[in-house]
């Protein structure tokens, strides 16, 4: 007992024993703790993260493959998705003396040795210049278009200092091909001239410009356009031509021309002279074709009611002045009389009945004293004849002088005349099914029946003759004006215009076809008038666009022309 | 044993661990590979798309609108077609193979075997081998439907590169008419 009394309560090692255990919990206990903010810090750093690549963070991997496929400018295509621009990789050839990076010598071998080579690849540089130019030292392009062949056996000469970048261009690959509807890129990388300065913004959006923007052209259109107008601007010895393919019910342009073009590919001071856009910035007296605008006008204010009406031929006394027509056509003519052999002086009379408010409105209606409403940045002003009409402006402007507008506003207007008399603007975009603008009513549905049999009847017997493809019962008007020339008409200077429409029993199409300057050549039979260079131009393109546009060529089918057709040829 | 034990458990979890951390290289490693694998079939496609559109702009720049033209007139001559190669309707093709005029003859007449000229006459040739084909319906009293489908049934077998056995319709006399349509 004693032996337990002599004894301390608790003896000290296990005191130590206890506290060194207390002590060993204490830090197991931390450490726990420890290891367990470290995994909820881990863990809410994660959750975090998480939530971050949820919210703001993308794929990165994704978006390289999608960054790396985003062209640097967007595409423009035609109507069928046929690519009218694109952005293409090209190389250059850049010399870099610093690339070998020991200080030393820019080459591994001479500069002459290397110029040898490099003449070997491209004949055309001078080997002299190269030799000297590497010798110097400066860094720059030593051509800046180089083939992918060329590029390869350049970099099989084995010089670091030449290196071959990758650039991109701007590539249109139909040449000049639609070259004022399209323009051009820049060194400054914006577009100019056509769409190509339109789209600039669009094209250039890194969120838009991986889609092509589709144009209304259609590209067999445009080619067949080009193709026949130039066979025409040639064969006549034009200085120039002008054509436009329009829908009469959407407004949308499927080919507009301009001759001489520009290569947007390449250009220089040759193509630079040759922007200038004949359809929509250069303005003409057109003439003639103005007429059956005129006598649109007469019908529909009911100046025009009877067409077996003979209206007066004789020449307009106005003051001093007479205004005759071209050829004497006898003391009367009818209304499709009058149109089919173009007489001024039958369209003056109506003109001056119908009032000169009257024809001022209708033309104000189709927009003639104003821009031509398309996209293009080039668009003419017209040159107007202003508030307060005399009689003698009215008169003239029936007849399509004394008004300078461009092709693309009498394609409108001719439009308006046949589509059933609503008028359009006109666009280069390409509208889906249903999308087209819902216009203004210009003329009566019954004013535009009637125009349709009336342009019928002038390219079956009149002055449009040899517009009518056999089939594609095209109707036009032509149109021949003397060209202002140092403020007086030119007896020399003519501008030839036809426009028509086809097929006329439901018109879709209506084409202008100008040219400037046309000579009396042998392909026009030695005569400078519409009838026999721009008329013809028409009855050429119509066959190779309409079946390509969806009209079939059809013999069995017309306008019915029976109620009007014997005042017309009663007179043969 | 206690402590020996511990031990034991101790390396069991070190195991463990060691295991884990090597399946989670293993698994970064795989991660690694693939999206490298990815990254560099995505540099291809990138590269094949640009070739792509390399090779699809040449070949529109050489098919260019004006160069068809240019080929057109010079080498091909293709020209508009005319209204009268179109058909309106099946009515208008049909009318095609009417008589001209009353009385006037078919337009379009069908081959057919005259089936009142002697046997002998209408000795058929083989078209590939030139030689005779020796009908069935020379000694045995056929219709002349049959007969034309068992020439033409030997010609089939004549043209065909797959010679069945005993295929020809007139060698045995005993073949009849209905073994023969082969």
């Amino acid at each position: 007992m004693t032996a337990y009394a002599a004894r301390p309560a608790i003896p000290a090692g296990r005191i130590r024993l206890v506290n060194l255990r207390y002590r060993s919990l204490l830090t197991a206990r931390w450490r726990v703790l420890w290891i367990a903010l470290i995994f909820s810090l881990v863990a809410a750093a994660a959750v975090l993260r998480i939530a971050y690549l949820g919210f703001a963070g993308h794929a990165p991997s994704k978006s390289s493959l999608a960054e790396q496929l985003l062209p640097p400018r967007g595409e423009i295509t035609d109507r069928n998705g046929l690519p009218l621009a694109r952005a293409f990789p090209a190389y250059a050839l850049w010399y870099a003396p610093t690339a070998m990076g020991d200080g030393g010598s820019p080459l591994v071998r001479s500069p002459q040795d290397v110029a040898t080579d490099l003449k070997a690849i491209f004949p055309e540089i001078s080997e002299s210049e190269t030799a000297e130019r590497l010798a110097s030292g400066r860094p720059g392009y030593l051509r800046r278009r180089v083939l992918p062949e060329d590029a390869n056996q350049v970099q099989s000469i084995g010089e670091i200092a030449l290196q071959i970048p990758r650039e991109t261009d701007r590539h249109y690959p139909q040449g000049s091909m639609a070259s004022h509807v399209l323009g051009y890129v820049a060194a400054d990388d914006h577009g100019r001239v056509g769409m190509e300065a339109v789209l600039d913004k669009q094209l250039r959006d890194p969120a838009l410009r991986s889609e092509p923007v589709p144009l209304s052209i259609d590209m067999r259109v445009q080619g067949a356009l080009e193709d026949e107008l130039r066979r025409g601007m040639l064969a006549t010895n034009a200085i120039g031509a002008a054509g436009i393919v329009l829908d009469v019910d959407t407004g949308e342009v499927m080919g507009l021309a301009s001759l001489p073009e520009f290569d947007p590919n390449k250009i220089d001071e040759e193509g630079a002279k040759n922007m200038m856009n004949r359809v929509t910035n250069q303005v003409y007296e057109l003439g003639s074709t103005f007429k059956p605008l005129t006598i649109a006008a007469g019908i529909d204010a009911g100046v025009i009611r009877d067409f077996s009406k003979v209206w007066n031929a004789r020449p307009v006394k106005i003051g001093k002045r007479i205004l005759a027509d071209f050829e004497d056509k006898g003391a009367g003519l009818n209304i499709p009389q009058a149109l089919a052999y173009s007489s001024n002086t039958v369209t003056m009379r109506v003109a001056d009945q119908l009032g000169a408010e009257n024809l001022r409105r209708v033309l104000m209606e189709l927009g003639m004293h104003e821009r031509p409403y398309i996209e293009l940045p080039a668009r003419g002003m017209p040159l107007w004849p202003g508030e307060k009409w005399s009689r003698i402006t009215n008169m003239t402007v029936s007849y399509g002088h004394g008004l300078s507008v461009t092709p693309l506003h009498l394609a409108s207007a001719y439009a308006a005349m046949v589509n059933g008399g609503i008028w359009r603007p006109a666009t280069l975009h390409k509208l889906e099914a249903g999308d087209a603008p819902r216009g203004k009513r210009v003329f009566k549905a019954s004013t535009s029946s009637r125009m349709r049999q009336l342009l019928r009847m002038i390219s079956m017997y009149g002055t449009g003759r040899s517009a009518d493809a056999d089939g594609y019962r095209v109707g036009g008007k032509t149109g021949s004006a003397e060209k202002v020339y140092r403020g007086r008409y030119s007896k020399t200077k003519l501008i030839s215009s036809f426009a028509a429409a086809f097929p006329m029993d439901r018109p879709r199409y209506v084409i202008v076809t100008v040219l400037d300057e046309p000579r009396g050549t042998m392909a026009s039979s030695f005569q400078r008038t519409a009838a026999f260079n721009a008329a013809p131009i028409v009855g050429r393109l119509v066959p190779r666009i309409g079946p390509i546009l969806g009209v079939r060529p059809d013999s069995t089918r017309d306008v019915d022309i029976s109620d009007l057709r014997f005042l017309v040829e009663g007179r043969k | 044993m206690i402590v020996s034990g511990s031990r034991l458990r101790q390396m069991g979890w070190l195991a463990v661990l060691m295991i884990c951390v090597g399946l989670y290289l293993a698994l970064s490693f795989r991660v690694h590979a693939v999206k490298s694998e990815v990254l560099l079939a995505e540099r291809e496609i990138v590269a094949l798309e640009r070739e792509t559109l390399v090779l699809e702009t040449e070949f529109q720049t050489r098919a260019s609108q004006r160069q068809l033209a240019n080929w057109n007139t010079v080498e091909f001559g293709y020209e508009a077609p005319r209204p009268d190669q179109y058909f309106e309707s099946e009515r208008q093709l049909a009318s095609l193979g009417l008589p001209q005029a009353p009385g006037a003859p078919n337009p379009i007449r069908v081959a057919r075997a005259d089936a009142n000229a002697p046997a002998q006459d209408r000795e058929m040739v083989s078209p590939i081998t030139g030689q005779p084909i020796t009908l069935a319906s020379a000694t045995v009293e056929k219709e002349p439907v049959t007969d034309f489908a068992e020439a033409f049934g030997d010609m089939l077998i004549e043209a065909s590169p797959i010679r069945a056995a005993q295929a020809r319709t007139g060698a045995p006399a005993s073949v009849t008419a209905g073994d023969s349509a082969e």
